[in-house]
């Protein structure tokens, strides 16, 4: 599903100096694979996350998600790309604040292709992740469990087989956070690809392979905890 | 991206910036409104004045022998039979009209019933005779003919001495005032060679002879009164004066274009133009149009400012929507799609703005048409109407509107399609 090489990636400092943050990162996740990133604040997850999911071009390195070559691909078709193949999550949610969940589910309807199913299909995902009660209710009247659920409902709109969230759960409460993750395995054991980067255990334990970016690089970590394997 | 995704991400943030939505349609609609309003105004003002202060075709030239005539030596100069000829025959002629004076002072004295009042008023008349073609349409009474000795005249009056007559010598002295039906069929007496102010011709007996009113034309003398051709020659041979050669000539030409062409040969021939009407339209045309021009680049720098505040507006607007772009652009925006949702949103506003302010203009130019009906003084050639909105304007207007607003969002739309969703989504 995904394959990077030898990814660098770096930003100018305030003062002018170079500061890599990704050095030389490679990485493959298996169709229906479920990866956790783990690592400090700071240390690039984000921005790997960006590039993956082809919201950020300025890298060195090569990156091909769900057959597609992310380098040399024009905007537009980089547009299709993120509307198509790869559903994002963020930690604070991102929905649009005067649209009700279920127009914020529809926002990747107005990028795509025409669909008189489109309004079905926003409510059976939000029924999907138990909100269809809630359809029309704005993000305010929504609690943070709920908002991440209309989030990944929208991420899910166009069915793409990869989603990349970003510490997903990092604005929740424990408890809520739990029945995002527990969405997660379901979507997963769905078939869906899934991409979570998180300084968060309770999240990295859901996952079936935890990865910790170290000095710009990817290195697999090895959990003797979970030696006996999760499926 | 489709068209009703485009309307639906556009009505969605016009609902939500909707009070910067309004005052930004607001300036445009000041600006086109004004622009609208005061280019009507001049087209209207233009009109009255082509149409009703100087009513000439631009088809006509009028040819009036040379007023230093050197015509006995050089065979020319003297508007005779043969130089009728000559002037028919210049190319883009389509046709011609002769007139000629009657050669004697005249004078009318009206003593009787002048429409429900009595009056008494003695004033020297001018005749001019001309060919029944040029006023074809505005005789409203008989044949315009020479009836013969004895007979009364049939005569035209000017429609714009009718209008002046109307409003302020009328009022002035309460007379009834007159349309051309009322007057048509009136009969007054005219005494050829007979005046107040001027020496009559000597060895020449009056001619006591009636006209009597069959229209009012355009074409007519200003200050005296028309009659047929046949009658001014009868009248000028009964009393002994020239005959044959005219006063003036009236060339129609196959178009406006051809007479540049025509003047210029009929000054070849030694003849005279009289222009004066022509300029002096043109001249005060020109100071109507000047005006007008003033007034409507007032009205663009209104929407150039109209623009800027556009510009101002959506920039503070697309700052603060840039993470609602960077979701956008993470389900699917391509720069273009953001950058179209910005000039679409402000298109919407520049039409909406353009049309508010072309129909305001619209209804502001009806109500000044309206309140001049019944506060303004009756003055010779006030208008029904002092606009004109020709469809072009209107629409123009509109145009406008949405020409200022995607201008003024050609740089804030630019700037949100540059929007780098990794940065704005992060955290
Ligand atoms: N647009 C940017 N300009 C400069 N530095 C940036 C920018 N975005 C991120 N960084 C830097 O890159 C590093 C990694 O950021 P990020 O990927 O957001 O980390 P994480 O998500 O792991 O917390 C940080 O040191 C951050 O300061
Ligand atoms: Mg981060």
């Amino acid at each position: 599903m995904i394959r990077a090489r030898d990814i660098v990636k770096q930003y100018r400092d305030g003062d002018g100096t170079e500061v890599r943050v990704l050095d030389g990162l490679s990485l493959d996740v298996a169709d229906g694979d479920f990866v956790a990133v783990v690592g400090p604040s700071g240390s690039g997850k984000s921005t790997l996350l960006h590039l993956l999911g082809g919201l950020d071009v300025h890298y060195q390195g090569d990156v091909e998600v769900a057959g597609v070559k992310l380098s040399g691909l024009k905007d537009k078709e980089l547009a299709r790309f993120r509307n198509q193949h790869v559903g994002f999550v963020f930690q604070s949610f991102h929905l649009i604040p005067n649209l009700s969940a279920v127009e914020n589910v529809l926002m990747p309807s107005h990028f795509g292709a025409a669909s008189p199913e489109a309004r079905k299909r926003a409510e059976s995902l939000l029924d999907r992740v138990g909100l269809l009660a809630k359809k029309d209710r704005a993000p305010v009247r929504l609690s943070g469990g709920e908002r991440q659920r209309v989030a990944i409902a929208r991420a899910l709109f166009t069915g793409p087989r990869l989603l990349l969230c970003d510490e997903p759960t990092g604005n929740l409460d424990a408890a809520t956070g739990a029945g995002v993750i527990t969405l997660f395995e379901e979507l997963n054991r769905e078939g869906i690809t899934l991409l979570a980067v998180t300084h968060e255990d309770r999240m990295s334990s859901a996952a079936r392979r935890v990865l910790r970016l170290k000095e710009g690089r990817l290195v697999e970590e090895t959990r003797p905890a979970l030696a006996g394997g999760v499926s | 991206m489709r068209l009703a995704a485009l309307s639906q991400l556009v009505r969605l943030s016009l609902a939500r910036e909707r009070r910067g939505a309004f005052f930004s349609a607001f300036g445009v609609a000041m600006g086109v409104g004004a622009l609208v309003f005061f280019v009507g105004l001049g087209l209207g003002v233009g009109r009255v004045i082509r149409e009703r202060i100087f009513p000439n075709d631009a088809r006509l030239v009028d040819v009036v022998p040379p007023a230093v005539s050197l015509g006995s030596f050089l065979g020319g100069g003297k508007l005779d039979t043969p130089m009728v000829e000559r002037l028919q025959a210049l190319p883009g002629v389509e046709t011609l009209y002769r007139k000629m004076s009657v050669r004697a002072p005249a004078a009318s004295l009206y003593n009787g019933d002048f429409f429900g009042r009595k009056m008494r008023m003695g004033m020297d008349v001018l005749a001019v005779g001309v060919e029944p073609g040029l006023v074809e349409g505005d005789v409203q009474l008989g044949k315009f003919v020479d009836p013969g000795p004895g007979q009364p005249l049939p005569g035209l009056i000017s429609t714009r001495l009718l209008e002046i007559y109307n409003n302020t010598f009328a009022p002035a002295r309460k007379l009834p005032t007159l349309t051309p039906s009322l007057l048509v069929g009136f009969t007054l007496p005219v005494d050829f060679n007979r005046s107040y102010v001027t020496a009559p011709l000597p060895n020449v007996a009056v001619i006591s002879s009636q006209v009597q009113v069959v229209g009012a034309s355009d074409r007519a003398l200003l200050a005296g009164v028309t009659i047929p051709l046949d009658a001014a020659i009868r009248l000028n041979r009964e009393m002994g004066q020239d005959a044959e050669t005219y006063s003036g000539i009236t060339l129609v030409a196959t178009s406006p274009g051809a007479v540049p062409g025509i003047m210029a040969a009929v000054r070849e021939m030694g003849l005279e133009i009289d222009d004066q009407e022509r300029r002096l339209a043109e001249n005060v045309g020109a100071a109507v149009t000047l005006t007008t021009s003033a007034l409507a680049l007032l009205s663009i720098l209104i929407c150039v400012l109209a623009a800027v505040n556009i510009a101002h507006a959506l920039s503070a607007s697309v700052r603060a929507r840039a993470k609602e772009i960077g979701v956008m652009q993470a389900v699917g925006a391509s720069r273009s799609d953001v950058r179209n949702i910005v000039l679409a949103e402000a298109g919407v506003v520049g039409v909406a703005g353009g049309f508010l302010g072309t129909i305001s203009a619209l209804l502001l130019a009806l109500l000044i048409d309206r309140l001049a009906v019944s506060y303004l003084p009756q003055f010779p050639f006030k208008p029904e109407s002092f606009f004109s909105f020709p469809w072009p304007v209107v629409v123009g207007g509109v145009l406008l509107g949405l020409l200022a607003a995607v201008a003024g969002a050609w740089f804030p739309s630019h700037r949100a399609a540059a929007t780098d969703p990794a940065r704005t989504l992060a955290g």
